[in-house]
């Protein structure tokens, strides 16, 4: 039996995975109007080049790059930009969308194919990683190639792909992982060589056996993770699989790891071998307030009531409509939101699936502190948070919280833990830049 | 198209344990039921039972009372934490002491150590334990004379022949008071006033296996919910399987008054008996029950030992210098005191924090 690789802490909520997770990805073609958002990546919005009554093909560039830490946008689709606007999106309250009516879907690659991709340069790579729009598609959605241009003097030894998928519900990249293990190795041998990095892995955890096999079929280095979340956050993961620690403020380069997506590697494979930008992802839709959930291959610039259609429409009862898991998905308003890069998943939850929204008082029963992947002290920094001891929660490295939600999960009182400590980090950062200023 | 429907927004995460506070209090209740089991069968109904219940009942009304006067919700007058400092308060307080003491004791705690403070959570010591306190300070006749035996209350003239107290301190007890005496502790304290070989005789006796048997069943002297050690230990072992307890201050706790039982509890440096430290007073029930309280001990793991060992220490220390024999509350109730900064100098090194040493 292979040693399960883990990190300390951490929780095991329930899995909720078998509602979907033996359902194939279905593809379903672009609705009648896609509303395209130029804010898909992390960073700056793209730059839009059409404008309204454009005729736009798929694949065309509709946004250009806008800064560093920015990416360009293509059309999914062959059609009419309709209009631009803004318009509520899943991850953010608002942003630019552009609006196009749908002609059709077909057409040939946007850029030259290079199945030879074992002869191009590591920069030549990149710049198609670029060009495409790939971006991280766990969820963050960070620019792809900005992770693989490390500053010089940073030298990278380690390419970890991140197929752990620890968020209940979702089963979006174990479905990639098993339909199309050869995109994913594809596009693992892609990165591994814009890297410069030899004997790159997988990391999966241990209840998805077919998705281990696949790829250890495919002679790829699998490292067996045990189920536990947050398993799949970048640190906990290089902390599992290599033992290392990425510092307090750095980036896991700083200790010579990159972690890329599962999704993220086939969209490379995409957009490197088949010529093919990124327009399309699998979106899982779940949860006990759809009738028949599923995974499904949807154009960007869908909205989340057309694939809430395709898996049946909604049960009798949703409290809750989130973008990504229950752990660190953001609740929506409204399901006109259309899908982005980083649309892992949509989940409704009835109101028995939804934690409460009451609070009780902390009894300092101390789960969250033992629990907390970071090592943090939740309980103190949320009560110095409540009394607006900002410096206090500095103090207790309130800035290191990644918002995974464990702390707030194992709560018996379903204390806002996460809540108080984005609020403390906000005004630390507040204070710090107003002291920089 | 469908129409868009709308949704209520919250903040992640959106998926929670089924863990709840009030769970985790009838738990703890859930696993003092058995000593109160076993303090029926030593010490009888009136003797066990009934100030239990009174106990519970006072902490559950004054906690209506003082929720009601405040304005907040009075449903969580039941949220559990009020009956476990009643039992708790019981459990610290003699067999067959007036009727209203427990109930003195619960409101006590339940007004002044709890409520005052701000309720479930915010209070810095234990309510029962400052009950207690309370207790002693102002009845230490009450408190500390009058022991029932175990077993008195169905034969009233049995003797202490299954009580573990040693012959010489029964025999030194007036006929009359037959049915009453000193507890092992109280005797082990009292022999280190004595003459040096009586004394000796004293410790030795007390240090059998048959004492330590009849120690861990419970046939001693002692307050009501401490003396069934095993049933205690069941308690607590319900508690582990449920995840409720952690066991780093329960470990560091009776460790640290084995330890310093040993080196500082004799008559001499490293002469005490380890297990008869342990055995002894309330140390396996304060350990278990009263110390692990969450509220009032460190959150931090190095923390809880660091508390652990402390009380543990402060326990040693009571019984053989203090002025009573028993300092198991006393020194739960001081750590307590010392909570929040032990949580401040404990912080654990963070995921990727590289510590400066000075």
């Amino acid at each position: 039996m292979t040693r399960l690789r883990t990190f300390p802490g951490g929780a095991h909520p329930d899995e909720c995975k078998e509602l979907a997770e033996k359902r194939a990805v279905k593809r379903i073609p672009a609705p009648e109007t896609v509303r395209v958002a130029l804010c898909q990546h992390l960073g700056a919005p793209s730059t839009p080049v059409v404008k309204k009554g454009d005729k736009v093909t798929r694949g065309q560039e509709i946004g250009s790059q806008n800064g560093f830490i920015s990416l360009p946008t293509h059309s999914p689709v062959n059609g009419t930009v309709a209009g631009l606007e803004e318009a509520p999106l899943p991850h953010r309250r608002s942003g630019p969308v552009v609006v196009i009516s749908t002609e059709s879907e077909g057409g040939g690659p946007a850029f030259e194919p290079w199945p030879d991709f074992e002869s191009r340069t590591p920069a030549e790579l990149i710049e198609r990683i670029k060009l495409a729009g790939v971006c991280g598609m766990g969820g963050a959605s960070f620019p792809t190639y900005v992770k693989l241009s490390p500053p010089p003097g940073k030298k990278i030894d380690t390419l970890l792909l991140n197929g752990a998928e620890c968020e209940p519900y979702l089963t979006a990249d174990h479905r990639l992982m098993i339909e199309r293990t050869e995109d994913v190795a594809a596009g693992m041998r892609i990165l591994a060589r814009a890297l410069c990095v030899d004997d790159p892995a997988v990391g999966i955890e241990d209840n998805k056996p077919d998705a281990i096999e696949a790829f250890g079929k495919a002679g790829i280095r699998v490292e067996v993770l045990r189920v536990k979340y947050p398993q799949g956050a970048e640190k906990q993961l290089i902390k599992a699989v290599t033992g290392r620690e990425v510092p307090v403020g750095g980036l896991p380069l700083d200790i010579g790891v990159v972690v890329q997506n599962v999704g993220t590697a086939a969209a490379v494979a995409q957009a490197v071998r088949d010529g093919e930008p990124s327009l399309r992802r699998i979106v899982t839709v779940s949860g006990g307030g759809v009738r028949e959930p599923g995974n499904f291959d949807a154009a960007t610039g869908t909205p989340f009531s057309a694939l809430i259609a395709e898996a049946g429409g909604y049960g009798d009862d949703v409290a809750r409509l989130l973008s990504g898991g229950p752990m660190m998905g953001l609740a929506q308003f409204t399901d006109a939101v259309p899908v982005t890069k980083g649309t892992s998943g949509i989940v409704a939850l009835t109101s028995k699936e939804a934690r409460r929204l009451t609070e009780g008082p902390c009894i300092k029963c101390a789960k969250c502190v033992d629990a907390c992947p970071m090592k943090l002290v939740p309980c103190l920094i949320a009560a110095n948070s409540e009394n607006e001891k900002w410096a206090a929660a500095d103090e207790l490295g309130a800035l290191n919280c990644m918002a995974c939600g464990t702390c707030s999960f194992v709560c018996p009182s379903d204390r806002f833990l996460v809540h108080y400590i984005k609020r403390a980090q906000d005004m630390i950062r507040a204070s710090k830049r107003s002291k920089e200023a | 198209m469908a129409e868009a429907r709308t949704f209520q927004l919250s903040m992640s995460p959106h998926f929670g344990s089924p863990q709840s506070t009030r769970r985790v209090m009838y738990d703890v209740v859930i696993a003092l039921l058995p000593a109160l089991a076993g303090a029926v069968w030593l010490f009888g109904f009136g003797g066990a039972l009934l100030p239990v219940l009174l106990s519970v009942a006072a902490a559950v009304a004054a906690e209506f009372v003082c929720l009601r006067l405040m304005g907040r919700s009075t449903s969580a007058a039941l949220d559990g934490s009020a009956i476990v400092t009643g039992i708790l308060l019981a459990y610290n307080v003699p067999p067959g002491v007036p009727w209203w003491l427990p109930v003195l004791g619960s409101v006590f705690a339940i007004v002044v150590g709890k409520q005052a403070f701000g309720g479930l959570g915010s209070n810095l010591v234990n309510p029962a334990l400052l009950g207690r306190a309370f207790l002693m300070a102002s009845f230490p006749v009450l408190m500390t004379a009058g022991w029932s035996a175990p077993f008195e209350w169905r034969n009233p003239s049995a003797g202490f022949g299954t009580s573990g107290i040693p012959a010489a301190q029964v025999s030194a007890l007036p006929e009359a008071d037959a049915v009453t005496g000193a507890t092992p502790l109280r005797a082990w304290k009292d022999s280190f006033g004595i003459d040096e070989h009586e004394g000796a005789a004293v410790r030795e006796n007390l240090s059998t296996p048959g004492t330590y048997m009849n120690l861990l069943t419970g046939r001693r002297g002692g307050c009501i919910g401490e003396t069934s050690i095993v049933l205690l230990l069941l308690g607590a072992l319900y508690l582990f399987v449920r995840k409720v307890l952690e066991w780093r201050i329960p470990l560091a706790y009776l460790g640290a008054v084995a330890l310093f039982g040993w080196i500082l509890g004799g008559p001499g440096f490293l002469e005490g008996d380890a297990l008869f430290s342990v055995l002894t007073g309330g140390a396996v029930l304060g350990g278990f029950f009263m110390a692990t309280d969450m509220v009032t001990s460190p959150v931090t793991r190095r923390g809880r030992i660091i508390f652990g060992i402390g009380a543990g220490l402060i326990t040693i220390i009571i019984r053989r210098w203090g002025g009573y024999p028993e300092g198991c509350s006393y020194s739960i109730l001081l750590m307590n005191l010392a909570t929040p900064l032990i949580d401040r100098f404990t912080r654990p090194r963070m995921l990727g924090e590289v510590r400066k040493h000075a």
